[in-house]
């Protein structure tokens, strides 16, 4: 069976050190201030305790990836292991896929002037190490794997623990990435998908230029498709009632 | 002027604009199949999904697909340009003065004849004379006008789409991201626009007058023709002494 990777969260191990982040920024050399990953911390109340949760982020690489769909050039990709890519070569950094992603996982890079994102360190993982962060993990919070190994890490805490993965009922689009909670917490709406305006131009593009060009030129075809048989009939009438005077 | 059996032929188009016109219709043929091609995410795409995987997978990838329908676009640019350049005054100037409907009058006007023109084709208003028309009809008036524009358009966004991401740094000024984004749109909504116009003068090129095509190769056409669908044009030629 073909492999297919995900990334596990354990949100009691992490511990906020950031490890994670200063990994994937030394492996990917990001810009200042820009990372691939975070850790985005929820702070709230509990019995009269103040309490804060840790959740260590990136592209969750889902299943029905709407960066792919918004994605002009084809820049965005998804390999059959499921990691989305971003071909650089390709990239115009138009950011259509910017406000598509629900994660927020997606930005222009201002050195390359094209989209970056978490790859799990697809080179890395090519040559069977792990990816940057959860090599660099010192809580052992994130662990990676195939999912479709039974005999892997991620397979059997999978069967072991409840895992979740961040979705809604207005955004369930198959991410590859799972978390573990303390007993009896819920997720916070903080760290919850949320769908994003889409550049404008995408939904005119989407809803109007397409469909009626598409209707536009098939009705088009269609009508002239109708006149040229009406015609034809007409030619077969005409060479009839000639055949007929000829007799 | 030549006679050809018993019918009077007439020399109307010079073999440079033939030229152009095959090479216009090769470049178009070429750059919407491979256009259709590049744009790939389903958002946006506009072919069906096995186009863009058959094209790509067909040029090594997307990036040289671009590349070619950057080419092929370029190309068609620049000997549009350099002949407009060359026969503005000659060629050029005289075709968009009897082509461009730009006065709401004429829109009208036009539009109306190509309106009985297009429903006798479905046998109605059999009755309904249509308007003498110039060397141009309003149909191929209207058309006309709308593929110059088009094509203009689809000229300055392309050539935007393609050099933009290399010349301007996108993270400097949301605007360049933005003015690619609606030049997207516009380079689409344009060769819709044109690909609709076209299907009607394929058409009619076909199976309604076989003797325009004919006109497309030779560059002449006959006097019976012009005097029956040209009636203002055969009288200028009349006058003019030409026939």
């Amino acid at each position: 069976m073909a492999k297919h990777y995900v990334m596990l969260a354990d949100t009691v191990r992490c511990i906020n050190c950031k490890a994670c982040v200063v990994a994937c920024r030394a492996e990917w050399e990001t810009p200042m201030g820009i990372s691939r990953d975070w850790v985005k911390e929820v702070e709230f109340v509990k019995d009269g305790q103040p309490k804060v949760m840790l959740f260590p982020g990136r592209c969750q690489h889902c299943d029905d990836a709407p960066c792919i769909e918004a994605c002009p050039s084809g820049a965005a990709y998804k390999r059959e292991d499921g990691v989305v890519l971003q071909d650089d070569c390709i990239c115009s950094g138009c950011e259509l896929c910017v406000p598509a992603c629900p994660y927020e996982a997606r930005w222009l890079n201002p050195e390359t002037n094209t989209i970056t994102k978490c790859t799990y360190c697809q080179p890395r993982i090519d040559e069977g190490l792990e990816p940057a962060c959860v090599t660099t993990c010192v809580g052992h919070a994130l662990i990676f794997g195939d999912i479709n190994d039974p005999e892997s890490k991620v397979s059997r805490l999978l069967k072991e623990k409840e895992w979740v993965k961040l979705t809604t009922d207005e955004v369930n689009i198959g991410p590859n990435h799972y978390y573990l909670m303390a007993a009896g917490e819920s997720l916070p709406d903080e760290v919850m998908p949320k769908l994003h305006d889409r550049h404008l131009s995408g939904k005119v593009m989407e809803n109007v230029v397409n469909p009626v060009g598409a209707i536009g030129v098939g009705g088009m075809v269609l009508a002239f498709l109708g006149a040229g048989v009406i015609k034809l009939m007409g030619r077969r009438d005409k060479v009839c009632a000639e055949n007929k005077e000829d007799k | 002027m030549s006679n050809t059996g018993t019918t009077q032929m007439l020399h109307v188009r010079e073999k440079k604009i033939i030229r152009l016109h095959w090479f216009n219709a090769i470049c178009w043929l070429t750059l919407i199949l491979s256009g259709l091609g590049i744009i790939s995410g389903d958002f946006v795409r506009i072919a069906p999904v096995f186009w863009p995987e058959f094209m790509q997978g067909l040029f090594g990838g997307n990036h040289n697909l671009v590349l070619a329908h950057a080419i092929v676009g370029i190309a068609w640019v620049i000997v549009f340009a350099l002949f407009i350049l060359a026969n503005f005054t000659s060629v050029v100037f005289p075709f968009l003065k009897k082509v461009l409907v730009l006065t709401p009058m004429a829109a009208i006007r036009d539009t109306k004849s190509m309106v009985i023109n297009l429903l006798q084709l479905f046998g109605l208003m059999k009755d309904t004379p249509i308007p003498p028309q110039g060397r141009y009809n309003g149909a191929q008036r209207l058309l006309g006008t709308m593929i110059i524009f088009c094509s203009l358009l689809i000229a300055a966004t392309g050539l935007y789409l393609f050099f933009a991401p290399m010349v301007f740094a996108f993270s400097e000024n949301a605007l360049y991201g933005s003015i690619f984004r609606w030049a997207l749109v516009a380079h689409s909504a344009s060769v819709f626009l044109v690909l609709i116009g076209l299907v009607a003068h394929i058409y009619f090129a076909l199976i309604e007058e076989p003797e325009c095509l004919e006109a497309m190769k030779s560059g002449e056409i006959s006097v019976d023709f012009i005097k029956h669908h040209n009636a203002l044009w055969y009288e200028e030629l009349k006058q003019s002494g030409k026939v």
